[in-house]
């Protein structure tokens, strides 16, 4: 039911300035410590003894010097292999990331911050980069107009039903649990309740704004953005008022996933009492029952039509088709 | 739902290593767990689950450890991974996926400023030179004059080190800063290599260490879920380098399953105490 929005990604550690020029002392460290000292980027022990297998065979056959410039080039060509992987993989991690904020890529801003002097293989170095995409992410590279050069990333995978949607993480158990006593407090309150109120429930079950939680993190970023920002509740200042106040309320997607009676069931059953105990949001519950039951027959018979419509669509066509 | 068992082509493999095979439930997870960042395991299963009923119903859900080693085979050759560690100061496992290699493109690949960045950098260096791991809010902010890029006022990087902690890359306690488990995993390689001399290290698991006990007499230190394996029901725990008795509290295992008991009746005694007052 929850879903954590997305977070802020990897602060830049190095200094901005693009892939070839403009370095300063700092990149340039780190730039050279890429390319001798790190590890990770050079070959595996593995491959490297592999390669040299490879090598061997060849060797005995030619003269020293001849084998000498083979065995240079074969490494100089792995070497530009090597650097044409790390330039794709680059720009896999350039596209996500850039896809994540949601704005178009140009093929101009891909060679300025990742492609760099490798410029002329820019094609295959996109084309990779977009099959790897699809491959590994399951993410399309989609070009806006043939002559524009911009690109945007598609999601490939299925699109998630209304059932999955809900169980697509968060924490869902204690997260859940807190958004449904911030909803029942609303809703017990006449559907909204002021900030104040509802830090003092929170802060009577030992939950702090601004104090890390072990279960929920920071309550107050949890609350004030990601319920909101989720569309779980709606917050906003209460009109006149003095001191300026602001309240909470059900926000659109509550509404959707989880019911009045719902809410004033788990209330009641915290407080060991039945839901007629509170005949007013009672009786408001039981018309909310009514109104989502109303509505969910409206949508049933509107699928059944449209389902005969198609129906009845196809058979025309077939008749058409058909020989006899 | 048909699945896509389609593995990768030879020319996208990295060197003679076999990459594993790659289904749309291998994409919903990576999909999600790049949108979370950082992710504890019991999420991280909860989230397998999930990927597994949404794309492969039928399919039995594969063990956590081989699925992410089989994702990680495809990852190879992008350089990224996903990385298991745990947090510092109980134990309990994380996951993120992070950048092998950091390239020029993680200046991309950021929603901060230069000057936010800048500030980061300044908090990273003050929380890596201190004795515990934490650097103080106003010992933060006294190096605002020092940032590159736009001017920043103090109390527009207060918060900016409340971003900071929003999206995980810091965590707050009592107006003292620290890594989060998350910055610890995407960023070890880079602090490793850039602070060489003030960096720590773990004697136990031999990885960056910033917050941790440490030994009295010889210096080594030790991260807190380190030391509480290490010293597990030993009586008299003494420092695995120079043999002198250990002085700090020895902390607990991280047990997943007591947690949860645990969060109940903590939260329970808390409510209790306050009303006390």
């Amino acid at each position: 039911m929850l879903q954590k929005p997305e977070s802020g990604a990897l602060p830049i550690l190095r200094a901005e300035g693009e892939k070839d020029g403009g370095r300063d002392g700092e990149t340039q460290a780190l730039a050279a410590s890429q390319e001798a000292a790190s590890p990770l980027l050079q070959e595996t022990p593995g491959e490297h003894l592999g390669a040299r297998r490879e090598e061997g065979p060849a060797e005995p056959a030619l003269a020293p010097r001849g084998a000498r410039t083979l065995a240079a080039k074969a490494s100089a060509r792995r070497r530009a292999y090597r650097r044409l992987d790390r330039t794709v993989a680059e720009l896999v991690q350039f596209l996500l990331v850039k896809d994540k904020k949601k704005s178009p890529i140009t093929r101009s801003e891909m060679v300025k911050y990742v492609i760099g002097d490798q410029k002329d293989l820019s094609p295959e170095i996109i084309a990779r980069a977009a099959e790897h995409l699809r491959h590994v992410f399951g993410f399309e590279l989609k070009q806006l107009g043939r002559k524009q050069h911009t690109y945007i990333l598609i999601n490939k995978l299925k699109p998630l039903e209304e059932e999955e949607e809900e169980e697509d993480l968060g924490g869902g158990g204690p997260r859940l649990g807190l958004l449904i006593m911030i909803l029942g407090l609303i809703y017990m309150k006449g559907n909204s309740a002021r900030e104040t109120q509802v830090w003092e429930m929170l802060r009577r079950l030992g939950v702090r704004p601004s104090k890390y939680h072990f279960l929920f993190g920071y309550p107050k970023r949890l609350i004030m953005e990601d319920f909101v920002q989720q569309r779980y509740l709606s917050y906003r200042q209460v009109p006149h008022s003095n001191p300026p106040e602001c309240e909470f309320s059900w926000g659109p997607r509550s509404n959707l996933e989880i019911s009045k009676m719902k809410v004033l069931g788990f209330v009641a059953k915290l407080h060991k009492k039945e839901p007629q105990h509170w005949p007013v949001q009672y009786r408001e519950a039981l018309a909310d029952e009514a109104d989502r039951a109303r509505a969910k027959a409206r949508a049933e018979a509107s699928m059944r039509a449209r389902a005969r419509a198609r129906a009845r669509a196809r058979a025309t066509e077939t008749a058409g088709i058909s020989p006899w | 739902m048909i699945s896509n068992h389609i593995t990768a082509p030879s020319h996208m493999q990295g060197g003679t290593r076999r990459a594993g095979v790659m289904t749309d439930v291998h994409r919903r997870f990576l999909q999600l767990l790049m949108t979370h960042g950082v992710l504890e395991e019991w999420d991280v299963r909860r989230l397998q689950k999930h990927c597994y009923r949404v794309h492969d119903r039928t399919a039995a859900v594969e063990e956590l450890e081989d699925f992410i080693n089989n994702i990680n085979s495809v990852l190879e050759s992008l350089y990224i991974e996903i990385k298991k560690g745990a947090t510092e100061d109980d134990g309990r496992p994380v996951y993120a996926l992070v950048n092998l290699a950091t390239t020029s493109v993680s200046k991309m690949a950021s929603d901060f400023a230069e000057n936010e960045l800048d500030l980061f950098r300044k908090a990273l260096e003050l929380i890596i030179d201190s004795e515990t791991g934490f650097a103080s809010s106003t010992n933060i902010l006294n190096l605002v004059d020092q940032l590159k890029g736009k001017k920043m006022r103090k109390k527009e990087a207060e918060q900016v080190l409340q971003k900071f902690v929003q999206n995980k890359w810091l965590i707050e306690k009592e107006g003292e800063f620290t890594l989060h488990s998350r910055a610890i995993l995407e960023m070890e390689q880079y602090i490793r290599e850039t602070y060489p001399d003030a960096v720590k290290i773990c004697n136990i698991c031999h990885s960056l260490l910033i917050q941790g006990q440490s030994c009295e007499t010889c210096g080594i230190r030790m991260h807190l879920p380190c030391v509480a394996k290490y010293f597990q029901s030993n009586s008299e725990p003494r420092c695995p380098h120079c043999n002198d008795y250990w002085p700090h509290e020895i902390p607990e295992v991280f047990d997943p399953e007591k947690e949860r008991e645990a969060s109940t009746s903590k939260a329970n005694r808390k409510s209790l105490r306050s009303r006390q007052h």
